[in-house]
């Protein structure tokens, strides 16, 4: 009688092997031509991302080529990184990728490389860009700047600041944190009080700001780094009931971000411009698959928007929460 | 010798009437098979890929995806191994994602501290990497098996210990200074000649080592006595309080492990990642046909648990599914695994056969 284990192992085994090699044919080497391109968020479930799908979409649509969008439900790299080699073994032209870690996302991405297809990074970048065809992005740096240009309009006096930024490791949210940093220092009226980091976690950012407001009362301004670090800051601020005092700046301008806007806690948003990263995107992707010049680095800009023009020319700059 | 006849099923049959050990009833064999367990895992496993093939014929049974997939499995199958040895014992261990983040964070940092970029200086890591997971594990072990602390609170205590003081060395960044020589041939490496993934082939031998202590040593079978009923080992001089402290030494130590094989793989401590390492592992442990209530499990059950989430998001991606449905159909895998479990558990308390589906929706208790 075959109940043994053994010859369930070997059976199963051999029924499994059976199908892939059913299937199997050797590795090809070329990418595709297949008419689709494929997007990797950074995470799924972020404004920031679902915005540069849109653009994505409409640019796709546009040049004839369909996109499938894929994202981890967490900025993290060991999620993105089953995903990315599962994208890549469904061969699409072009890969539009916003890597969550410098470091651990450059292997698959050379293997994406080798294998024929198109990688353009969005947002986000990698230790060696150089295997991507181009690396569009916002400019950080200027907008963490321009962030701190808007704590001192907001408070001409100075006073203390604080930055909560989402990860260190984050190419764009350090970039930002590094221009703030930098227009601090050149500022001898601000007192800085260091950045601390709220893992893309909108609870934890509130947490850390209630934690700050504790040791530090007096604190007039916080730049907030990104979309979820944004929120929570709002919260953590007006759970100390501190709205008067503390000026808020955040990056990135999502639906909720807008609200807070709206409603007072959040003074002004440094929002990037996400769909023309996209269509940039789609733009250098269809180039370097026809074999036309490409540009290695784009820099996008961005818009303040503030309670003054969020119902003028600001509005345009909101992100979506859906295309 | 009394008197009374014996019962008509212990008499021994007239020679003619005996059954013949040479006739070989396929369907009924087929039948006995399909309900062993782990071969329904299995038939589970071989119909998902069934399915993504025929839906993706040119990328799905790829040897090219198959090995990606099996890439990403390794460093789960090696958590498994300890975590099925943990949860034969109907214990839990959650702590397994926190000790690996460790054991990494340390090991880079010893590595790091020395400098160099040498196989000697990678040694040096991957033995301080085991030590930090060895130490965490006897701290559980010492806990649930000496103190009698519930192995639930004392993991779930080990999961923010281990990650906080992680944070704590690192000070929250990562550290990215991983000597390449890992990375390159542990972390993407293939065994000489061939495109097999070094990472699983040693993940592969652990499994098969592991497998053959918990079903063929005396530990193993300590292990599943342990599991099934812990008064009664006690009682046949079984000592369990030791025998917990391995187990979960050796469920900490794997955990190490895994920790310097992520290193290798991502090139990074990945601090704020293996968030559901954890959650994932148990799943694959109970998919595969290893009981929570302990006594009953098969390595090769946790090898086919870990392949189905892992297949079911390759394939969802490829076919271009949106990837929170694999999280559902995870989900609906291990209820329904644990439900069958249950009811094997019940039936075999009782006596009776397990086989009908209508006791689902009869009225009887």
């Amino acid at each position: 009688m075959i109940t043994s284990r053994t010859a369930v192992v070997a059976l199963s085994v051999a029924s499994v092997s059976a199908m892939f090699l059913a299937g199997c044919s050797s590795d090809s080497g070329s990418g595709g031509g297949s008419g689709k391109i494929a997007f990797i968020q950074g995470v799924s479930g972020d404004e920031f991302y679902i915005s540069m799908q849109c653009g994505i979409e409409a640019a796709a649509k546009d040049a004839g080529v369909t996109v499938d969008t894929q994202g981890p439900v967490k900025f993290d790299p060991t999620l993105q990184k089953p995903i990315v080699d599962s994208v890549v073994a469904s061969r699409p032209s072009a890969i539009l990728i916003a890597p969550t870690d410098v470091a651990a996302m450059q292997a698959p991405l050379e293997a994406a490389s080798r294998a024929g297809i198109k990688v353009v990074l969005v947002d986000t970048t990698l230790e060696d860009p150089s295997i991507a065809v181009s690396s569009i992005s916002s400019d950080n740096k200027g907008g963490g700047a321009e962030a701190f240009s808007a704590i001192e309009r907001l408070s001409p006096a100075g006073g203390k600041v604080l930055v909560i930024s989402t990860d260190p490791g984050v190419s764009t949210a350090d970039a930002r944190v590094e221009g703030f940093e930098e227009a601090v220092g050149a500022n001898s009226a601000f007192d800085y009080l260091g950045v601390q980091y709220s893992h893309n976690d909108p609870a934890e950012a509130a947490r850390l700001v209630s934690a700050a407001l504790a040791k530090d009362p007096d604190i007039v301004g916080i730049f907030a780094a990104n979309t979820f670090a944004a929120e929570g800051t709002a919260t953590g601020v007006r759970q100390a009931g501190k709205q008067d005092q503390v000026k808020i700046v955040g990056f990135d301008a999502g639906p909720a971000q807008v609200k807070q806007l709206r409603e007072g806690t959040v003074q002004a948003l440094i929002a990037q411009q996400p769909g023309t990263i996209g269509t940039d995107g789609v733009e250098q992707a269809m180039a370097a698959i026809d074999d036309k010049p490409v540009t290695a680095e784009i820099s996008t800009g961005f818009h303040v928007i503030t309670a003054d023009n969020i119902d003028g020319e600001g509005a345009q700059y909101v992100y979506k929460s859906s295309c | 010798m009394s008197n009374q006849t014996i019962s008509p099923s212990l008499e021994p049959l007239p020679p003619g009437d005996r059954p013949s050990r040479h006739t070989f009833d396929l369907v009924e064999s087929l039948g006995k098979l399909a309900r062993v367990q782990v071969f329904q895992i299995v038939l589970v496993l071989a119909a998902i890929c069934l399915v993504f093939s025929i839906m993706a014929p040119g990328s799905f049974p790829e040897w090219g995806n198959i090995r990606q997939i099996i890439q990403n499995v390794s460093i789960l199958a090696v958590l498994g191994i300890g975590m099925t040895f943990v949860i034969v014992t109907s214990g839990i261990d959650l702590s397994v994602g926190s000790v690996l983040v460790f054991s990494g964070v340390v090991s880079a940092k010893t590595m790091a501290a020395i400098g160099g970029d040498g196989w000697g200086v990678a040694a040096v890591g991957i033995v301080v990497a085991l030590g930090c997971g060895l130490c965490w594990g006897l701290l559980n072990g010492f806990l649930i098996g000496k103190a009698k602390v519930p192995p639930l609170i004392v993991t779930l205590g080990t999961l923010g210990g281990a990650l906080g003081l992680s944070q704590v060395i690192t000070g929250g960044v990562d550290i990215r200074d991983v000597p390449p020589v890992l990375v390159d041939t542990i972390g993407y490496g293939n065994l000489p000649a061939t495109t097999i993934p070094l990472i699983s082939s040693i993940a592969l031998v652990l499994v098969v080592i592991f497998g053959i202590v918990l079903h063929r040593t005396k530990f193993g079978l300590y292990t599943f006595a342990v599991g099934s009923k812990e008064q009664s080992a006690r009682r046949v001089g079984i000592k369990v309080d030791m025998h917990l402290v391995k187990i979960y030494a050796l469920s900490g130590t794997l955990a190490g492990l895994a920790g310097i094989l992520s290193l290798s793989q991502y090139g990074t401590t990945a601090i704020a990642g293996q968030s559901q390492t954890n959650l994932n592992v148990i799943a694959a442990v109970v998919i595969g046909g290893t009981s929570l209530f302990g006594g009953i499990g098969t390595m090769f059950g946790t090898v086919v648990g870990l392949f189905i989430p892992a297949v079911l998001q390759n394939g969802f991606v490829i076919v271009g599914v949106q990837p929170f449905w694999q999280q559902v159909a995870v989900g609906a895998v291990l209820i329904a695994a644990v439900y069958f479990d249950q009811r094997r558990r019940d039936a075999a308390s009782r006596g009776q056969s397990s086989s009908s589906l209508k006791r689902l929706w009869s009225r009887s208790p």
